[in-house]
């Protein structure tokens, strides 16, 4: 190609290129936006989505082979003993620190009882590091009468609802 | 006194020996709050047209629906802003080179026409003045980039100076058919020129519609619009020759920059497009009509094309637009004589 040839042909195919190019954006600029507008429309979480746990506090038997299992020791578990009821157990306390929790479900697998879950929840963020730490176990007290009735009179009241409380609040 | 003039003493009294005075200073308020009004509508829209060429939203909260007062909210922020001046900088010229960017693009809105009786000066070089004081953006741009004592800032002047100077040329010579063709630098007289049927347009006559790309190539390279950025080149530069500026200095330059696209657009309306002339119809509205296309493509440009680099801004200059335009410069007086 002699220089002139080039000269004329760099031309054209800077015209041509930009009309290609400008074309695209302005069929662009007739397509319906992706955004989702989040806080009014929240995006589908799949089935098997790893969010914030759900916590069966009446199933559990307080095994601690989930705080085990945690590669990052982010479960904290206090259980007390009932007297005089076998094996049955109270949960005083079911913390998970999501300041550390990676949401990996190794806690989920190995559970006996499958008491603990991946939930759908993701919205659980804080201005503080202690509300970083959800409070899954309902507040402890201490009750005189036979627990074991409770818990079958009321079977439906299972999961815990994921309301974040203060540290503390659990009278040990 | 131009009709406007007139109608804006018989407006607004103003008392005998400071009439003509009176009368430019509201004239030069009005051009100036029409500069900035344009340039927030030109902001909004910019953000939104960009917002859909990318499949995003652009804004969509403030004013209600649809973004509206986004411009006036932004406006208000940086009003408010800390004004941050350097330790190193050169402070009196640092604090002037705004007003001096914001001067060259606000003098020329003196002499754009809108309509036969909506212009403030109906200048017998109006075409030509235009031209002279827009280039007086450059200078302020300079002063602004060497006072940061920033290197970012230097290199955004420097480029910016190599890229307005060389493209001025290109940019005259494109309208020197134009001239030719009307017989007349008055914007008005060039405006009648093409009057009546669409086909009088200059741009529908061949070398003058070369011409016109030429125009609008130059002028967006001149204004520092993608994708002849480079003096901003916000990758690359930060923000180019405004680095170092904040809070109102820093939208003295933005409103310089709105207020050239709609300056350029406004002009290449009236040299190519017939300015105020459709058909048989004519109106300031018309000529709105008209520039607010070509601000159009200037931002679809602009989000369309990557930026090129100094020695292909350049060789388009030297090289391509250049050589063309006088190729038709030529051309058209060739025709002039003939005819």
């Amino acid at each position: 190609m002699t220089a002139v040839a080039a000269y004329f042909n760099d031309i054209a195919a800077a015209i041509i290129t930009a009309a290609k190019g400008m074309s695209l954006t302005l069929r662009y600029l007739f397509t319906k936006p992706v955004t989702l507008m989040y806080p009014y429309e929240k995006p589908k979480t799949p089935a098997r989505f790893r969010g914030v746990h759900v916590f069966d506090q009446d199933t559990c038997i307080g095994c601690f082979i989930c705080a085990k299992a945690c590669p990052v020791d982010c479960i904290d578990i206090e259980v007390e003993r009932v007297k005089g009821a076998g094996k049955k157990v109270i949960i005083k306390k079911f913390d998970i620190d999501y300041q550390r929790c990676m949401f990996c479900d190794l806690c989920c697998e190995p559970c006996p009882v499958d008491c603990i879950h991946m939930g759908q929840d993701y919205e659980k963020s804080s201005y503080t590091r202690s509300g970083m730490i959800l409070h899954f176990a309902r507040p402890y007290t201490p009750e005189p009468a036979a627990p074991q009735s409770t818990a079958e009179a009321q079977p439906g009241a299972g999961a815990t609802a994921l309301t974040p409380k203060k540290p503390g609040e659990n009278p040990a | 006194m131009s009709p406007f003039q007139q109608a804006v003493a018989a407006i607004v009294p103003i008392p005998e020996p400071f009439t003509s005075a009176g009368v430019f200073a509201v004239c030069a308020a009005i051009a100036f709050t029409f500069m900035g009004a344009v340039a927030g509508v030109l902001v909004w829209a910019e953000r939104k047209i960009c917002a859909r060429m990318q499949s995003r939203r652009g804004p969509v909260h403030v004013g209600g629906k649809f973004g509206w007062l986004q411009s006036i909210a932004d406006g208000i922020k940086l009003v408010l802003k800390e004004d941050i001046i350097p330790d190193e900088a050169d402070k009196p010229v640092f604090r002037l080179a705004p007003y001096l960017v914001i001067a060259g693009t606000f003098l020329a809105f003196a002499a754009l026409p809108f309509s036969d009786r909506i212009l403030i000066v109906d200048l017998d070089v109006g075409i030509f003045f235009i031209l002279a004081v827009s280039a007086l953006s450059a200078v302020g741009i300079l002063l602004g980039g060497w006072a940061s004592n920033s290197k970012w800032s230097l290199y955004g002047a420097a480029r910016e100076v190599a890229q307005v100077v060389s493209y001025e040329i290109p940019l005259t010579l494109a309208v020197l058919p134009v001239v030719i063709a009307a017989g007349s630098l008055s914007l008005r007289d060039i405006v009648a020129a093409q009057a009546g049927s669409i086909l009088n347009w200059h741009l529908f006559s061949p070398f003058m519609f070369i011409c016109f790309f030429i125009f609008f190539t130059a002028g967006l390279a001149s204004l520092g619009r993608a994708p002849f950025d480079l003096p901003e080149a916000e990758s690359e530069l930060v923000a180019g020759f405004f680095t170092e500026y904040s809070g109102i200095r820093f939208s003295y330059f933005f409103l310089a920059e709105y207020g050239g696209m709609f300056l350029i657009s406004g002009v290449a309306s009236a040299l190519f497009l017939g300015g105020w002339h459709l058909g048989p119809y004519s109106s300031a509205w018309i000529f709105l009509a008209k520039t607010s296309f070509l601000l159009f493509v200037m931002i679809w440009v602009r989000w369309s094309l990557p930026r090129l680099r100094i020695d292909q801004v350049m060789y388009v200059c030297w090289k391509v637009l250049t050589p063309f335009a006088m190729a038709c410069v030529l051309g058209q007086a060739f025709l002039a004589v003939r005819s």
